[in-house]
């Protein structure tokens, strides 16, 4: 690896180990490689969308160290060490998660690109705040982009999911 | 929208991290990367070394004593907004956390990659220009504290030496008791995820919240996105303090701030426009201070 005069090497790469959805994954990545890339190119994450990939859509939003992030602001190499949670390990055995579910019922997606981020988003909401009213889950979900439905029909899932999970 | 190529360290320790930045060429620092990975992936930034801070525990920190506050530069603005103690000692510094963007951007955002990031319309440097808070900078070579008022030069310009981290910041209590001061913090914007077209910090002390005109001690009004850099109105402030509020005075602070302010011209609000945003900012974040200090 020869090193030039910015006292970086060229093109290096580095050594991740990284918990993915429960399992230890061990990968060779370069720096500059997002989290999204990540997860969906290498890890075959499909549920993973990479959007505008500069923060803005949420598409590419996943849990990382506890909490969502858009995964397109992290780097590969910050995951080193962390566990990451994606929209795979929701459903169990084929089974929609309660999330899920209501997303399908309210009919709150069209063409489905935006869902994954607002999945995790409203997970996070609805484990924080099991019974949030319209304006906590439109504040919830500001990161989040969805260019189809108007988002009325989102706001009815989360407050369908938030009952479903009430009564289990 | 992939960045450049460069290398990354983590460090463990703040000595570990500021040797780091002392030694090597062109690195910045690594947060809550809310902005920097914009500019990274946009490649209007390409650091050859990122110098990833997110490790360092003793970053992370709120603080409160009698004299002062004081937060960690890693604190997360979901962690400012959530506060008890900052919503105590300081009410409009979580009330401004709380309109970043929305909750998966604040989770990871931090106190110093705000500040340090300068931008003239954000929440943080307009908190720090009204509350006269004091950053605390450290390199290899030592640590020192700049005032804000001297920590802002210019837009997304600060007095950070490319050697430097930000590693907190300290706001004095003397001026505010809680039981004798409103604080609050304002954002005029179309959407969560945008930036504010204009926002107003307004904090001010009574005498007496249960005299029947209490008189204004002291007030405070800091205005973001008015100008290069946070601005902090005194001339308003000075339009209130040592009487009782009137409707008058809320008029001549305003009257002020239009004056004041040097705005720049967006695609939805042009010169004039910002200027009376800012006269009716001022008056309402006065107001609504006002009557939170009497309440």
């Amino acid at each position: 690896m020869s090193v030039d005069d910015t006292g970086r090497s060229d093109r290096p790469t580095q050594e991740i180990t990284v918990t993915v959805n429960g399992e230890s994954v061990t990968a060779e990545v370069e720096p500059r490689l997002k989290l999204s890339d990540f997860l969906r190119s290498h890890m075959e994450l499909r549920t993973v969308r990479v959007g505008c990939e500069q923060g803005v859509c949420g598409a590419c939003t996943v849990e990382f160290d506890g909490t969502v992030a858009k995964s397109c602001m992290l780097y590969a190499v910050q995951a080193d060490g962390r566990e990451v949670t994606t929209v795979e390990a929701l459903s169990e055995d084929g089974d929609l998660h309660p999330i899920q579910e209501a997303f399908h019922e309210e009919h709150a997606l069209q063409c489905g690109f935006c869902t994954s981020g607002f999945l995790m988003a409203t997970r996070e909401l609805l484990a924080e705040n099991p019974d949030p009213d319209r304006d906590v889950i439109e504040g919830a979900l500001a990161d989040n982009i969805c260019r189809c439905t108007g988002y009325q029909n989102i706001y009815d899932a989360v407050e369908t999911a938030a009952d479903k999970l009430e009564g289990e | 929208m992939k960045p450049a190529p460069f290398e990354y360290h983590r460090p463990s320790s703040l000595a570990e991290a500021l040797e780091l930045l002392a030694d090597l060429p062109d690195a910045e620092p690594l947060a809550g990367n809310q902005s920097l990975s914009i500019l990274m992936s946009n490649r209007l930034a390409s650091p050859d070394h990122l110098v990833d801070i997110n490790d360092l525990a003793e970053l992370s920190y709120v603080a409160a004593d009698g004299q002062s506050v004081e937060v960690g530069a890693l604190v997360r603005h979901r962690e400012v907004e959530r506060s008890g103690t900052l919503a105590d000692a300081l009410p409009l510094f979580p009330e401004a956390a709380g309109k970043i963007a929305g909750p998966v951007v604040r989770n990871r955002g931090t106190v110093g990659g705000s500040l340090g990031e300068g931008d003239p319309a954000g929440n943080y440097p307009c908190v720090a220009a009204a509350l006269d808070a004091d950053l605390e900078l450290a390199s290899a070579d030592g640590s020192r504290t700049v005032p804000a008022e001297d920590f802002f030069i210019a837009t997304m310009f600060t007095d950070r030496e490319e050697d430097e981290l930000i590693t907190g910041l300290a706001i004095p209590r003397e001026p505010f008791p809680p039981a004798r001061t409103g604080q609050t913090f304002l954002a005029v914007k179309e959407a969560a995820q945008t930036w504010p077209t204009l926002s107003a910090a307004g904090a001010v002390r009574v005498d007496d919240p249960a005299a029947d005109e209490p008189v204004v001690e002291e007030a405070r009004v800091a205005l973001a996105n008015a100008a290069e850099v946070p601005l902090r109105v005194r001339e308003a402030e000075s339009e209130l303090a040592g009487e009782p509020l009137t409707d008058a005075a809320l008029a001549a602070a305003g009257e002020t701030a239009y004056e004041a302010v040097d705005p720049e011209e967006e695609l939805h609000a042009d010169e004039t426009y910002k200027r009376e945003l800012a006269r009716e900012y001022t008056k309402r974040a006065l107001t609504t201070a006002h009557d939170r200090a009497v309440a």
